[in-house]
């Protein structure tokens, strides 16, 4: 070859050479130098992850300070979709199917949640309260499972297990409806928000603030490095006024209740409710409802047989039964004992001969066959006479009876802090009406409809009591005419008077109108939170007694019933003799209510100590008997709770009634 | 030792420096691209105690050994190399046919072969011993090569090994072969207006094909014939808009142009590289390490590399020139080809101009077999600058 034709040739291959690397140069100029801002921001996309630290929930107290709820750091496991896809694995059903093994789900079970997340940046929460050794064995294989994210938050725990599970009520993720109406106080999908109970109440005091954690990640998701945190704040604490020892004793002895109730061949006595308050302040001291369930089971992952169990058994232990309400049976005696009194239609010494029933039109047996011979107004009580209250209520009526029960806060709710209460009956006729009307023909709910409205129209326009009276018996007359039951009939009255009948009450009313009782005739509004702290110790709100009403009732008339209730805890027939020795003064009222087609409720409600009222009770167990035998023991065991007294356990102590 | 001390006084020192400077460079960023990341711990997690150096300690002894073949090349006659070729070029074919038949797999390739613990990459030596005898080839034919029918026995030559390196596959290197044939014929006289023709031809024909399949394919279902698997077309062409497969197919091209263009211009300082260092980056110690020079050092890092390989290739057209004999500008020809062709499509790939083929930065990436060849590419050239004239002694 020729030396020209090389160099030539060469200078040639230099110009192109040139060319390549002006070409390379400048494309690093147009990325680095005119792009810059595009790729930077690209790169930040790319390893920036704002990281939720969840904040604690307020811890819960009980008035003496023992920790009721609490919070527990637990690992959960998250997937974040946008690092496994970039993670260049080829795979991500393999991901996905090695994490499922792992964590013994089924692998179409993450690709539902997967698919459900609504912002699909953001990891999906695949598993909480997963347990150290799973942890550790993601931790492991960290390398082959990309986007895979392991978080610790904190979970609701409960060092007293299901103690006072159904008035916390439980926590839960956020449903679309409640987030709707949420929405401007700043809740987000996948946030926690309390269910029901105080969880539900006291949810904006209860809930703290999210931090946060921007971390830089690599190629799987996995944090490298912090760039900031903004500390969660946790929520504010809740002081209760529930007394633990007291709520225990209340529990335990639901449940030994009903077991020595199935043992004695009550075949459905499976639930029940203790409730006890102040009678000073109306402050909640226990609220019981049995059957119970383990509260950790609602918190963080519910598999299908829990949820089963708590929400689906026949016994629904998630129903908080001290709200709902009840026949009350005898416990009601005291209301037509006091309505009497106060319309001057009896005296305390006015006595009736009790053959052992009652008759009108037909025979109303008295629970004792043969009867109780003369019985007073406090020996009526002591006895649990029937006969007496069959006559005394009739010589009052069936709206004294009334007025006197709403007095006492029984057929409204109480106003508690908690979701769900039951409003209660009051027997009468407005109540009876609203109840029957419901199982009329439609052709007769039109007649009566009919009647209803000329009737309002003309007593709008009445004048005077007279007239009043006058149109109010022809309405009667002509409802009578479309179904007898639509009217009160004086048998209604006698049924009514012995707690029977329309009558329905929850157990904390019961216990609200026997605290009145105790305490003269104050009804306070029953609450549970005494206060509100925040994390640091601050009081941010204080729940002061709320009276509702000062009983119209007179003193006297007070004395007189509380004097019977007494009798009910002493020799030789009191019907909850033989409970309470060794005590300071019990007094009591038991009650069997009947239930159509099925045994009798056990109740009993009481207050002690009787010369200076502290803490009032109601206690049910459903189809339990009688109330002396069933029920008794429970609020003897609470009693023995709150006086400081060893707990008395089973007795086998037969009442009557 | 008097000849050796004169062989000295020749040596470029220009070309040993650079080359010296871009070894040392590129050990520095082997490091940085295998530093294994440190993860925050997660409550009760332990960090992996891996040996951040195990890599770098890998390379420089094949940097050592680089050297050391470099220094025999260098003491060798090299023309006493043209005795010998024909043995060279069958001892090739032979190594090829060994790596399909008893060669290890990785990366979807059958490219490497295990000799005492080490795995062997013989597509690379293939190039320069391709050159070699490819230069002697060309040098005792003396023919012209005017016509078509002229180069026919060139490709022949070539079209062998480059089937069996394609068979592997390895589309980079293969590629490589061509861009070095072509310019050797090109410096040994041969029509230019032929080959850019043929250049011309070939890609205008492989365009029409690879265009014909993919539309025949999304359009009526059918497709043809195609010597590359779909995932492997897919990776040639996606350079042309990553974007429609961000997350496959486009995923190293996408994170390679972001770590080059956050770089700016002074880059985000050495090993602290978020797409580096947050393995964003795939295959960043071999094929994507230019992206890593670029992510950490910015533009300023990029272009001072880039001048050292301008260096590097302007000193091999310097010696090609000054070669005393056609064999010794032929091999050099073949070199700075080579060099060239590679440098270009390799940096190039990362951002976003060239297709992903998989072919290393010469003296830059991590790897033993393109070390050893390119260091030993090295040896022959200074060799053939050493005795470039018939120079009294």
């Amino acid at each position: 070859m020729e030396k020209k034709l090389v160099e030539r040739r060469m200078r040639v291959f230099l110009y192109v050479v040139i060319f390549i690397f002006l070409v390379l140069v400048s494309r690093l100029v147009y990325m680095q130098l005119l792009q810059n801002d595009r790729f930077s921001t690209l790169a930040r996309e790319n390893r920036m992850r704002l990281v939720t630290i969840i904040a604690p929930r307020g811890e819960v107290y009980d008035r003496n300070g023992v920790k009721i709820v609490g919070n527990q750091p637990v690992y959960t496991v998250s997937l974040d979709t946008v690092s496994l896809a970039s993670s260049g694995q080829e795979d991500t059903g393999e991901v996905v199917r090695r994490l499922a093994a792992i964590l013994d789900m089924d692998p179409q079970e993450i690709q539902q949640k997967v698919d459900q997340q609504e912002r699909f940046y953001e990891p999906v929460k695949l598993a909480t309260r997963v347990p150290l050794e799973i942890v550790t064995r993601i931790e492991e294989q960290r390398m082959e499972l990309p986007g895979v994210v392991i978080d610790i938050e904190p979970l609701r725990e409960y060092p007293n297990g299901s103690l006072l599970a159904q008035v916390m009520g439980y926590v839960r993720q956020i449903s679309p409806e409640q987030l709707e109406k949420n929405k401007d106080k700043g809740y987000k999908s996948g946030d926690l928000f309390g269910q029901s109970g105080l969880e539900n109440t006291y949810e904006q005091y209860l809930r703290g603030q999210d931090g946060g954690r921007q971390v830089e990640v690599n190629t799987g998701g996995m944090p490298v490095r912090d760039l900031g945190v903004k500390e969660p704040v946790p929520g504010n604490n809740l002081v209760l006024t529930i007394d633990q020892k007291v709520q225990k004793a209340a529990e335990d002895a639901l449940a030994r209740a009903s077991q020595e109730a199935l043992k004695q061949g009550y075949n459905e006595a499976r639930a029940g409710a203790a409730v006890a308050l102040d009678v000073r302040t109306g402050a909640v001291l226990a609220m019981a409802s049995y059957p119970g369930y383990d509260p950790v089971k609602l918190s963080g992952y519910l598999s299908q047989n829990d949820y089963n169990e708590i929400f689906n058994s026949p016994w629904k232990p998630i129903l908080n039964r001290a709200l709902l309400s009840y026949v009350p049976g005898s416990t009601f005696k005291m209301i037509v004992a006091m309505a009497g009194l106060e319309a001057n239609v009896i005296t305390p010494q006015d006595t009736i001969s009790d053959p052992g029933y009652f008759f009108l039109g037909t025979r109303f047996n008295d629970w004792k066959p043969g009867g109780h011979g003369i019985v007073n107004m406090v020996r009526a009580i002591k006895v649990s006479c029937d006969t007496y209250f069959y006559q005394l209520g009739l010589k009052v009526g069936i709206d004294k009876i009334t007025r006197m029960a709403e007095e006492f806060g029984l057929g409204g709710k109480t106003g508690i802090e908690l979701p769900g209460e039951d409003a209660g009956v009051v027997a009468g006729y407005d109540a009876k009406y609203q109840l029957r009307e419901d199982f009329l023909s439609s052709a007769a709910q039109k007649k009566v409809k009919e009647i209803e409205q000329r009737y309002n129209d003309l007593l709008a326009k009445a004048i005077g009591d007279e007239q009043r009276k006058q149109l109010l018996s022809k309405r009667s007359d002509e409802l009578l005419a479309v179904d007898w039951e639509l009217a009160w009939h004086e048998y209604d009255t006698i049924i009514s008077a012995i707690g029977q009948g329309d009558n329905r009450y929850s157990m904390l009313q019961l216990a609200n109108y026997v605290a009145t009782i105790a305490n003269g005739g104050t009804l306070y509004k029953p609450f549970l939170v005494q206060r509100v702290v925040d994390p640091n110790g601050k009081v941010i709100k204080e729940n002061n007694p709320v009276v509702v009403n000062y009983a119209k009732v007179s003193p006297k008339t007070l004395a007189i019933v509380r004097e019977g209730m007494r009798e009910v805890t002493l020799p030789s027939d009191g019907t909850a003799y033989g409970f309470f020795a060794g005590f300071p003064p019990v007094a009591a009222k038991t009650g069997t209510a009947e239930v159509k087609d099925h045994d009798n409720h056990a109740l009993i409600v009481g207050f002690a100590p009787y010369d200076n009222p502290e803490i009032a009770v109601a206690v049910i167990v459903e189809f339990a008997g009688h109330g002396g035998t069933m029920a008794g023991p429970v609020a003897e065991s609470m009693l023995a709770a709150y006086f400081g007294l060893p707990d008395p356990g089973i007795k086998s102590i037969s009442s009557p009634e | 030792m008097l000849i050796q001390s004169r062989l000295f006084k020749k040596l470029d020192y220009t070309l040993l420096a650079s080359v010296a400077m871009i070894i040392l460079l590129g050990l520095i960023f082997i490091y940085s691209a295998t530093k294994p990341t440190e993860l925050l711990p997660v409550a009760g997690s332990v960090a992996k105690n891996a040996d951040p150096f195990s890599d770098v300690k890998r390379q420089m002894l094949w940097v050592f050994v680089g050297f050391s073949v470099m220094f025999t090349v260098f003491y060798l006659y090299y023309e006493d190399l043209m005795k010998h070729v024909r043995f060279l070029y069958v001892i090739n074919l032979i190594m090829l046919v060994a790596v399909i038949k008893f060669g290890i797999s990785d990366l979807g390739a059958q490219r490497w072969i295990e000799i005492g613990g080490f795995n062997f990459q013989p597509s690379e030596f293939s190039k320069l011993i391709l050159i070699i005898c490819f230069a002697a080839f060309l040098s005792s034919r003396k023919k012209k090569l005017d016509r078509l029918r002229d180069l026919l026995p060139s490709f022949a030559f070539f079209g062998v090994p480059i089937l069996l390196i394609l068979k592997q596959p390895d589309l980079g290197t293969a590629l490589v072969l061509l861009a070095i044939m072509f310019g050797m014929l090109f410096v040994s006289g041969a029509n230019p207006r032929l080959l850019i023709i043929i250049i011309v031809t070939v890609l205008v024909m492989l365009s029409v094909w690879i265009g014909a399949h993919l539309w025949l394919e999304a359009n009526r279902g059918v497709t043809l014939w195609m010597p590359l698997k779909d995932y492997q077309l897919n990776r040639l062409i996606i350079f042309l808009d990553p974007w429609q497969d961000p997350t496959d197919a486009g995923y190293n091209v996408i994170q390679s142009q972001i770590a080059i263009g956050q770089g700016g211009f002074w880059g985000r300082g050495l090993f602290q590289g978020s797409q580096t260092h947050g393995d964003f980056l795939p295959i960043q110690e071999t094929d994507f390490i230019f992206s890593v020079v670029g992510e950490e050092l910015g533009f300023i890092g990029a272009l001072t590399l880039l001048t050292l390989y301008f260096v590097v290739i302007y000193r091999c057209i310097l010696i090609t020139i000054n070669a005393k004999d056609d064999f010794g500008t032929l091999i050099t020809a073949g070199i700075v080809s080579m060099l060239t062709f590679h440098v270009l499509v390799n940096v190039g790939m990362t951002c976003g101009i060239m297709p992903v083929t998989g072919i290393p930065l010469p003296m830059f990436s991590y790897g033993g077999s393109s070390m050893i060849t390119n260091l030993a590419a090295l040896g022959l050239l200074l060799n053939i600058n050493m005795r470039r004239q018939k120079i009294l002694f």
